[in-house]
């Protein structure tokens, strides 16, 4: 009986030898199939970019920094600041891709990002961003972004034609206290990587 | 069957005055609190008279606003009834003291001395308040207290200096600066208890006894943990068990996280039950905002937690064979191989092979892509068929009953009064599952049966667990007939800070009955969330366990626990 049973357990191995069997062990030479849904290495669409920074404050290692990037659209992106991600500490949660509110941070496929130095795997915008303008579409969008931003003052010169002088100091307080905002959540996003540091 | 209310209404009667205050959240939930002189009483009386016989674990919680601290114990039943009664204690900040239940309910004391070592309270009548989870050079920071001011930088070995103790070992201390004194931030008084090695030391009574370590690295184990045993000859004496190698601190961490933050640390408490984990913490933040989930979500939420539970169940057993058979990877392989499988469908969903991070509050992060249905119908057949071909395989293999039938087994009563969770409790014979008892989401519609064994021992572990991927992959099949279409989130909006409240959500985790204590203070960070993991409560019971076996046979014991330190220690 003992024996009959052995020899039932030997049975199992040889059947399993005869399967196929698909495991990531044919790694190097073959890539896995990764499906639809997978979180690998985030891509950016640097040309819909609004530079918000929603991304930046929902991650929960603070590994994302904005930083400036020469390719994206200047018309939605006016501070040109773009997500640069330090893949050593993220742990692809995809919360920063859910808080993006125009989707242009999506994760992609590619899981490959080994370097030789610690520097190698923070990655910034001009690794991540798989749709970008080139330099001569950039000088058109930014001339465009002029032309609309002198219409418009045009517009409201004609407009404000009576009370061009009042006009005038207005929009130069406004830019005032808008270079002000900017300098301050400047300040912001650069101290808070310290303190997820020190956390 | 006995009712919350009732609870309320039989401890008011026996001992008026105790409750100072009281909630009846549900029919499951009571919320009351005790005057602290009367606990004892008030407990004693609700295991005798209530069948409240399963201590199901304590939290410390710091209100510094109040200057009080809180003890809360975490009061159930082993099926007698389903309240679960959340009893809380009141002691002032400076010099916090209450009673122990160590005398009651055997497994509180190492819940104890966890609140003791990061809380500080103290717990009169404890047998033996030493230091569970923190290092000796941590004790007296009182690290989980609201004021604690953050770790000492010894990231740098320059500051250390060498010491010789009277033993001749070399130790290495590194002396505070005066800047980190000021700070407040190194420990100045410790208290004063005896190490780890001194009590060990205690116990060696003649020359023919001696330790034996297995552990903190050690094939045997699946994460550090450090086994001291106490030997005569082949026989273990008794045994010592360490724990906190790989304490993360995650509770504190999620109080300085916001609430959707939280939910990626909840993955790294146990990675092969992450999707158990996330939707414990999800639940109970659903349940303070009052949140509604729409019937795909839940369905969704059912079919990946049984994946989940499946692909635990594979691996630990997996890991198990390799510790008892001692021939390499050749048993892990046949499960990893079916394993893949599972993860590629959990994958395919949630994008990730193990930390999730997929359960969000009211809903889940992605539908179930197009062909999961199809590609679930085939695996699941083979799974099934791979799976009873495995407990043939195990039930007539004559080596492995000899190694594992009635090693390491516990009496039904045993398990019960010693806190055991999953399928140690099961194998013993107690019918205990979350998804009975406290069910969540869809499990009362669905029809599933409590896998239990009958002798408790470690065959009997193993027999239990490969029987409940039967019944998962059962629970999965109805699912997916049944899961209608929908609205995969919920269209409430969902608010950066949750109103103040503190709910208690239990879920079955792969390895036994999970709870998330999470109290809200109203603002945007969780005021504190607790843990009550279900491995915790059952690596307690591995020391008694291991009394008076052979040393060989404590490998099988340890391993058929299916144990992770990771989220034990959290």
């Amino acid at each position: 009986m003992l024996k009959i049973k052995l020899l039932k357990n030997f049975s199992w191995p040889l059947k399993i030898a005869t399967q196929e069997i698909e495991i990531t062990r044919l790694y190097p030479e073959k890539m896995m199939e990764l499906p639809a849904a997978e979180r690998g290495i985030h891509e950016l669409d640097a040309t819909t970019c609004i530079g918000c920074s929603s991304c930046a404050r929902v991650c929960p290692n603070n590994c994302i920094e904005m930083v400036h990037f020469k390719f994206g659209s200047p018309l939605k992106n006016k501070k040109m600041q773009f997500p640069q991600i330090d893949f050593g500490r993220c742990m692809f949660c995809g919360l920063c891709v859910d808080e993006c509110p125009v989707e242009c941070l999506k994760m992609g496929k590619k899981v490959i990002m080994a370097g030789w130095e610690r520097k190698d795997i923070i990655k910034g915008p001009e690794f991540l961003a798989t749709k970008r303008f080139s330099a001569k579409e950039v000088t058109d969008l930014e001339a465009e972004g002029k032309r609309i931003a002198a219409e418009k003052a045009a517009a409201k010169k004609a407009a404000d034609a009576k009370k061009a002088a009042e006009a005038k100091n207005a929009s130069k307080e406004g830019a005032a206290d808008a270079n002000g905002a900017a300098k301050k959540k400047a300040a912001a996003t650069e101290a808070k990587p310290k303190e997820g540091g020190a956390a | 069957m006995t009712i919350a209310s009732e609870v309320l209404s039989s401890i008011q009667s026996a001992f008026p005055g105790a409750v100072l205050d009281s909630r009846v959240e549900s029919d499951r939930r009571l919320w009351a609190t005790i005057d602290s002189n009367k606990i004892l009483d008030v407990c004693k009386h609700l295991s005798s008279k209530h069948n409240f016989d399963h201590y199901s674990g304590s939290a410390g919680v710091d209100w510094i606003a109040r200057k009080e601290m809180e003890v809360v114990e975490i009061m159930a039943s082993h099926g007698a009834h389903q309240v679960v009664a959340m009893l809380k204690i009141k002691t002032p900040r400076e010099n916090p003291s209450v009673k122990s239940l160590t005398g009651l309910y055997w497994n509180a004391n190492w819940y104890e001395r966890e609140i003791w070592e990061m809380f500080g309270i103290n717990f009169e009548g404890h047998p033996e308040l030493y230091p569970l989870l923190l290092s000796d050079e941590l004790m007296g920071a009182w690290p989980w207290r609201k004021d604690y001011k953050g770790y000492p930088d010894l990231t740098t070995g320059e500051r250390a200096v060498e010491i010789t103790t009277p033993d001749g070992y070399t130790q290495y201390r590194i002396p505070p600066t005066p800047a980190e004194v000021e700070a407040g931030t190194v420990v100045l008084e410790r208290p004063k208890y005896p190490s780890f090695r001194e009590r060990e030391e205690l116990e060696i009574k003649s020359d023919s006894e001696m330790i034996m370590h297995l552990g903190p690295q050690h094939a045997m184990v699946p994460g550090p943990f450090l086994l001291d045993i106490l030997v005569e000859g082949e026989r273990v004496k008794k045994a010592f068990l360490d724990v906190g190698y790989i304490h993360k601190g995650i509770e504190k961490i999620m109080e300085n996280r916001t609430w959707l933050q939280g939910i990626t640390y909840t993955d790294r408490m146990c990675y092969v039950a992450s999707l158990s984990n996330n939707e414990c913490y999800c639940g109970a933040v659903e349940k303070i905002l009052g949140l509604e989930v729409p019937q795909r979500a839940q369905y969704i939420r059912v079919i990946l937690e049984e994946l989940s539970r499946i692909q635990s169940h594979l691996i630990g057993t997996g890991e198990f064979l390799t510790l008892v058979a001692g021939v390499g990877y050749a048993p892990w392989q046949y499960m990893i191989m079916d394993r893949e499988k599972i993860i590629s469908l959990i994958e395919s969903v949630t994008g990730a092979r193990l930390t999730h991070t997929f359960v969000r509050f009211g809903g889940v992060r992605n539908d179930l892509p197009e062909g999961f249905a199809e590609q679930c119908k085939k695996v699941l057949p083979y799974m099934k068929s791979r799976t009873e071909e495995f407990i043939e395989l195990f039930a007539q293999d004559p080596i492995y009953s000899l190694r594992m039938e009635n090693i390491g087994s516990i009496p039904a009563e045993t398990a019960k009064r010693m806190g055991c969770a999953g399928r140690v409790l099961r194998a013993a014979g107690v019918a205990y599952d979350m998804r009975k008892e406290d069910p969540i989401l869809v499990y009362p519609e669905l029809d599933f049966k409590v896998v239990t064994g009958t002798r408790g021992d470690s065959a009997d572990r193993i027999d239990v667990t490969l029987r409940e991927i039967l019944e998962s992959i059962h629970i999965i099949e109805q699912c997916l007939d049944r899961i209608p279409s929908g609205p995969i989130k919920t269209e409430a909006k969902i608010p950066k800070k949750v109103p103040a409240g503190e709910a208690y959500y239990r879920v079955e985790d792969p390895r036994g009955e999970m709870g998330m204590y999470v109290i809200s203070d109203g603002g945007d960070k969780p005021y504190r969330v607790k843990v009550r993991g279900p491995f915790y409560a059952t690596f307690q019971t591995l020391t008694p366990l291991l009394e008076g076996v052979y040393i060989a046979d404590a490998v099988a014991i340890a391993g058929s626990m299916d144990g992770c330190p990771s989220e034990a220690d959290r």
